[in-house]
This record gives C-alpha cells, structure tokens and sequence, in this order.
C-alpha cells in the first residue's frame, strides 16, 4: 500500500516552492479541510453537482500535492455524484475523511 | 531563468494551493505572473495587463473558465493571445467544449514542470510568428493601397489622351476598354487640316502600367504631327522610330493607321500586327479585309521599316471597322474563344435592323455570359461628306497649318564660319519642319550639299574639279582646298530659301549665291554633263532630284526648284 | 508549360523546344535556356512542336532572343508550328523576322 503522499512529488513542489513551500502545504490544508467537512451535508442536500464540483476540485488539488490515494476517492465520489449515483457516496465519504487525517498527518510532518 | 523572452501570463484557479503551485513554476522560468480567483477576475486582469498568455482553470466560481476563454479571446481581437485550460477533466465532451470556448491548449492536474514549460515555450513561438505575419500582413495593406493610388492617377493621365482628338466625331463610333491603361490599347483620332481624319488603334504587348507607357509618346507624336500637316507615312515612321527607341526589345505595338479622306472617297491604310480590319459596303453588305502585312510598331529601325499602304475606294455609307485582339478572344464561360467566324458572321444578316456597331458589342456581351468582357476595343468609321466633319468636336484646336508653310529664309556664311560650320544640318532641320518636305529630306540634303561644295570650292575657293580625277590628285584637292580655307580672308556663300503653297502641295526655291567670278554656263546649257566647267558641279545628279536648275547672271547664281505633293 | 534545349554535337545549333503554353511565365527559363551557353551557337532553332499557344509576351521573348544572337544577322528557324501558332506568327508578320515552318 501506498503512503498517502508522494515523496517525489513533494520534493519537486519543495524545488520550485522553495521558502513558501510551508504557506502550499497549509493553504492546501486549510482547504482541503474544509471541502470534506462539505461533503456530508452535501450529499444530505442530494445536491449531486455541487457534490460533483467539490470532489473535482479536492482531486485536483491533491493530486498535485501528490496524495494519490486520496484524489482517486476523490473522483469516486465525483463520478458518482455526475451519474446520479448518490446512494453509494456516504461510505466514500467516510473513507475519504480517514484518507483526509493520513495526509494531513504526512504533510504536517514536512512544515 | 529560462532561454525564452520573459512574459506576462494570466493565471486563473479557484484553488489556492493549485494557484500558487503554478505561479511558482511559471515564476521560476522567468515570466510575470498576475494571478487571479475566479472568471470574472481573469477578465478585468485582462484588460489592465494585456498578458501575453492565459492559464486558466475550467471550473470556476461566479464566470466559469468557458465564459471567461470566450470574453478574453474577444478582447484580443486580432492579436494572437494563447488560452491554455487547466483542468483534470478527462471526458472528451468537456475537452471540446474548452476547445470551442477558445482554448488553445490543455495542462492536466497534477501539473507538471517540464509540460508547462514546453507549452508556454511553443506557444511563445507562435505569437512571435503570428506577429510577424500581422506586420508583414499591414506592410502588404499598405503597399497595395499605394499601387491603387498610382495607378488611378496613371488612368487619370492615360484617359486624358486616350480620349482627346476627334473621337466624338459624327461619323466616329468607338469603345476603348475601360480597362485599356491595363491591357495596352489605345486609339487616337484627329483631323488634318486638309480635312481628312487619321485614326490610330494601338494594342501595346504585355499587361499592366509598362503597357501603357508606350501611349504617351505616341500620343503625343501623333498629334503634333497631325496638327503641323504631316502625312500618315511621316507620323507612322516616326512612331515606329521613337517606340524602337524607347521600348525594351521584346514590347511593341500592334496597331492599324488610316487616313480617311472625305473629298476623294479613299482611305489609306497601313495595318501591323493587329487582327483584320473589315470595309463594310453600304450597298452589298459584302466584306473586303485588311490583312496584318506588316510587323508591329516599334520592332524594326528606321531602314527596315516597311510604310507600304493599302488604298481602298470607300462610297458613302462605308464602314471601316478596326479592332484589338479583345474581341476575338473573349471567352465564355467554358472557356471558348469567341473567334474570327463569329465575329465575321456579325456583318452577315442584313435583316437585322440592330446596328453593326451595337451587334457587335452586345454578341460578344451576351457570350462572355457575365466573364470579364470589357476588354476590348472597337472602332468603326463611316465614310461621309466633308461638311459633316468639320468642327464637330468643340474641344478640338481650330484648324491650322502648325507646320513651317509660307517662309524665306537668308542666310550669308563667311569666311570664318567655312572654317569650322557645315550648314548643311541646319538647313535640313528647317526644311524638314515642312511637312511635305519631310519625306524628301534624303534628296534635299543631296542638292544643297552639292550646291554649296560647288560654291564654296568652285566659287570662293577657286579650286578645279578636275584634279579629283586621280587619286593624287584627289589628295591634293583637299589638301589645297584646306589652304585656301584657312587662308581666305573675304568672300561669302549665301543661301536664299523660299517656300510657298500651292493646292495640295508646295514649291520651294533655293538659290545659292557665291562671291566668285561664276563661270560660262550658257554657252554649255544643252551639253551639261560634257561641258568645261560644269564637270564636277554635279549638275546631272541634281537635274534628277530637282524641278528645274538654272544659273543665273554670271555663273555665280544657282536657282533649283523643288517642288512637293501633298501625299494624298 | 515547359522548355527544354539542346545543343548540338558540335556546339553550332541550339534546339530549344517548349511544351504547352509559351507565355510569361516561360519568360526565365526561355532566356536561361540560351544566355547560359559559354559558346555562342551558329543557327537557333525554336521547336513548337508541342507549343498550344504563344501570346503576345512569346513573340517579344523570340525577339529577345533574335538580339541576342544578332538581330539582322542573326539565324533563328521556328518550326513545326501548328495552325494556330502559325497564325499568330503570321499576323505579326514575323516571318519577315525568322525563318517559319
């Protein structure tokens, strides 16, 4: 199995970031935290575009911190939630949300 | 830094993390970054920062990717300003709706250095080129608007000839290609002051302004010389001379040349190059053709050129048609050429009540099926009575003789002018300013040469003929006669010239006096070519040349007269 | 459109022969064809062979072509012309110029 964030990716980001490489990894954080606290009420609403657009957006962004793991159940629940398929999110939801604490966890780490 | 000219690029993503990872790559390899959050953002960066390139994310708040890639291609109008989507959609459906919004180009998450540094690189290039092109693009605008300009002026000068002389004339009925400053032809038209009309129909080879160039001067020719009275074959050689002269070899003028003369009912014709000329006959309807049996204007020098004509009998009601290549080669649609039959077949039906002229016109019309058929040029001319042709053109100069008619001229040389000036060129100037003159300069130049080398030699010098009878002797002569040149301190040769008018021609009167003691020429009048002291005076040769020679007085006096024929 | 020349063994006549159309655009290769040569040939030949038109910019190359290799004294044949060539040579009167066939 897979860390949850990729060494390589991180020491690319490190290269080019250089002195604001701490601000990317908190603002991803800080962002990324909040979009998944989203994802339940969202999907309570049965709002499947914006529970759509949500999860695109965090798989976006956390493939490029490199949380590989993480922006795949990113685009299950975003796959899901464009054809409709609402009943099989919340477990998505849940596994993301433990994913979530593993990154953040790793990345703390390189503050 | 990297090796590319530093840019400004654009950069939209609604998220912050993916927004700063970007605007470090872009930062690291050398560009000015402007970073925005959202659509509506990215447009007003736009207009303030005019970046060179745009990186913006598809799904946005408040105006998405989509919109805002349609609105700033938009605002760059011409300029070229590449939109690469930054998006992790995979599905083709959404990569062709960036497309279709304006995107240029994609970058997918996660985003990757060495991608994004080759896409900004490559589409760098492009807006190098595509600038390039707009410069080279505006510097061909611009030439272009100029070569309109000059050649709207050069159809400006060249309709102002085309369309002076008689061309309005009654029994004149014309259509010079609008186009003819393009494609070389030109008709020029004027009456002579003995009242006949000479038309002139042009067709210069090759296309374009150099086509043209050659109208001016012939232009110009021609009516000077028809004004001062000069005959068609005067104008025709000096035509076809000055166009030798100054055409690259390789260009000349087709062209046709009549002199219409209302009075005799004839017209003289001279055709070189271009396609037959018809006389219409009012009476038959038949056809009688003016074959091409000459080479075209401007190709031969003067010595080789051929002014032989064709004399043709015209009764009133005659037609003479002249006419370009254009009517002959107009196509159809199909390509086909219009031809010499059918335009033949034009003169043929005498039940149609439609003018020749307007058949002509309106056939090669209505075959070219709306082709470009305006380039041609047409000319008919009708035989009519003289009165109708007088003064029908207001614009026209009154008629006059502009050319050196009634005229004595004097002119004494001494000794120092024997010395070092041959009169002889100066006197032919004059003469040939007459126009009946001009084309007997040849003969003119004989008798006065002669007749100023016997008074000079004979008669001032004193110096005898007959020591030219031997080459020493020759020697001699001149050696003997430079001497006595050089050596004279008295005497004269003088020059009387007379010319007058008469009918349809003139006379001119030449009498050469010298300061000698002259010789006994009555003794020896019917015995000339023997006689003692007429040897070497070249009496005999200039008999021929002349009307009539006769000495006057003592011996010392020579009168011959020439006279002249209008060239009718 | 097309032109293509030879000369011969012995260096006394150039053969020039032009296929399809003899218009401008054969201008450049009409003159290399003979300006090129380092030994100035006796007697030209002009083959029409397979000419199908000749406008009025031909004629003024045969008469570049006739002042280079000597105007009055120069010897240029122009043959194997079909009727339609023929016929604009003769309107012209060229062959007061050039030998025609």
């Amino acid at each position: 199995m897979t860390g949850p964030v990729d060494t390589e990716t991180l020491s690319m980001l490190k290269e080019v970031m250089e002195d604001d490489f701490s601000e990317l990894i908190t603002t991803f954080l800080d962002d990324a935290a909040s979009r998944v606290g989203q994802l339940p009420s969202l999907l309570e609403q049965g709002d499947a575009k914006a529970l759509r657009l949500c999860a695109h957006s965090l798989k976006g962004s956390s493939s490029n911190l490199g949380a590989i793991v993480f922006s795949d159940l990113c685009f299950e629940i975003e796959s899901r939630a464009n054809d409709n398929q609402l009943e099989e999110i919340e477990g998505y939801i849940e596994r993301i949300e433990q994913e979530f604490l593993r990154v953040k966890s790793a990345l703390e780490k390189l503050l | 830094m990297s090796e590319s000219v530093p840019l400004t690029i654009l950069i939209a993503d609604d998220t912050d993390s993916d927004r700063l990872i970007l605007e470090a790559i872009v930062k690291k390899e050398g560009h000015r970054v402007v970073s925005v959050c959202d659509g509506q953002e990215a447009i007003s960066a736009f207009i303030a920062e005019r970046p060179d390139m745009v990186l913006l994310d598809a799904l946005m708040p408040r105006l998405d990717g989509f919109g805002a890639a349609r609105k700033i291609k938009e605002l760059a109008g011409q300029e070229l300003v590449p939109i690469i989507f930054l998006t992790s959609l995979t599905d083709t459906e959404s990569l062709v709706h960036c497309l279709d919004a304006g995107g240029d180009d994609f970058l997918s998450k996660p985003y990757n250095r060495v991608i994004l540094k080759a896409k900004i690189k490559s589409f760098s290039r492009m807006r190098e080129m595509h600038n390039e092109v707009q410069i080279q693009r505006d510097q061909i605008a611009s030439h272009n608007d100029h070569l309109m300009q000059e050649q709207t002026i050069a159809k400006q000068v060249f309709d102002n000839i085309a369309h002076t002389g008689c061309l309005d004339a009654a029994n004149v009925n014309y259509f010079l290609s609008p186009l003819a400053v393009f494609n070389g032809d030109v008709i020029v038209a004027a009456i002579r002051p003995s009242g006949s009309m000479m038309v002139l129909l042009g067709d210069f080879t090759g296309h374009g302004l150099p086509a043209a160039i050659g109208a001016m001067p012939l232009a110009s020719s021609f009516y000077g010389m028809v004004q001062k009275g000069f005959s068609m074959v005067d104008i025709l050689r000096e035509v076809n001379q000055k166009l030798k002269q100054i055409l690259p070899i390789g260009v000349f003028c087709c062209a046709t040349i009549v002199d219409m003369n209302f009075v005799k009912k004839k017209i003289k014709i001279w055709n070189g190059g271009l396609p037959d000329g018809y006389v219409h006959r009012a009476a038959t309807g038949e056809v009688e053709t003016i074959k091409s049996t000459h080479l075209p204007l401007g190709v031969l020098d003067d010595m080789s050129f051929r002014d032989d004509c064709q004399h043709i009998e015209m009764e009133l009601g005659d037609r003479l048609y002249m006419w370009s290549d254009g009517i002959i080669e107009s196509r159809n649609g199909s390509g086909d050429m219009f031809g010499e039959e059918r335009l033949r077949a034009l003169f043929d039906s005498k039940k149609q009540a439609e003018p020749v002229f307007d058949r002509i016109l309106n056939s090669v019309h209505e075959y070219a099926e709306g082709e470009r058929d305006d380039d041609l040029s047409l000319i008919e001319l009708t035989m009519v009575e003289p009165a109708e042709v007088i003064n029908t053109n207001l614009d026209y100069e009154p008629q006059r003789y502009g050319g050196l008619l009634e005229w004595a001229l004097d002119l004494e040389l001494k000794p120092s002018t024997f010395r070092m000036f041959d009169p002889l060129p100066l006197l032919l100037n004059i003469l040939v300013e007459v126009p009946g003159l001009r084309s007997h300069s040849g003969n003119l130049y004989t008798i006065l040469a002669e007749l100023y080398s016997n008074a000079l030699e004979h008669g001032v010098l004193g110096l005898d003929s007959s020591w030219k009878q031997t080459p020493e002797g020759f020697a001699r002569y001149y050696d003997e006669r430079k001497k006595r040149v050089d050596a004279l301190e008295g005497g004269f040769v003088r020059f009387k010239l007379d010319h007058e008018v008469e009918g349809d021609g003139g006379t001119l009167n030449i009498r050469v006096t010298d300061s000698g003691p002259g010789f006994e020429h009555q003794r020896n009048i019917n015995n000339s070519h023997k006689a003692e002291g007429y040897s070497g005076r070249g009496i005999p040769l200039i008999r021929t040349l002349c009307d009539s020679l006769r000495y006057i007085g003592v011996g010392n006096q020579v009168e011959v007269i020439f006279k002249w024929d209008a060239d009718d | 459109m097309g032109i293509q020349s030879r000369v011969s063994d012995d260096g006394q006549e150039l053969v020039i022969s032009i296929q399809g159309r003899f218009d401008f655009s054969a201008h450049q290769d009409f003159r290399n064809s003979y300006e090129a040569l380092s030994r100035q040939p006796g007697t030209y030949r002009v083959d029409m062979n397979e000419t199908t038109y000749l406008d009025s910019s031909a004629l003024g190359m045969l008469l570049l072509l006739r002042d280079h290799a000597g105007g009055n004294s120069a010897k240029i044949e122009i043959v194997n012309c079909s009727p339609d060539v023929k016929k604009i040579l003769t309107i012209s009167n060229f062959e007061q110029l050039f030998t025609i066939q």
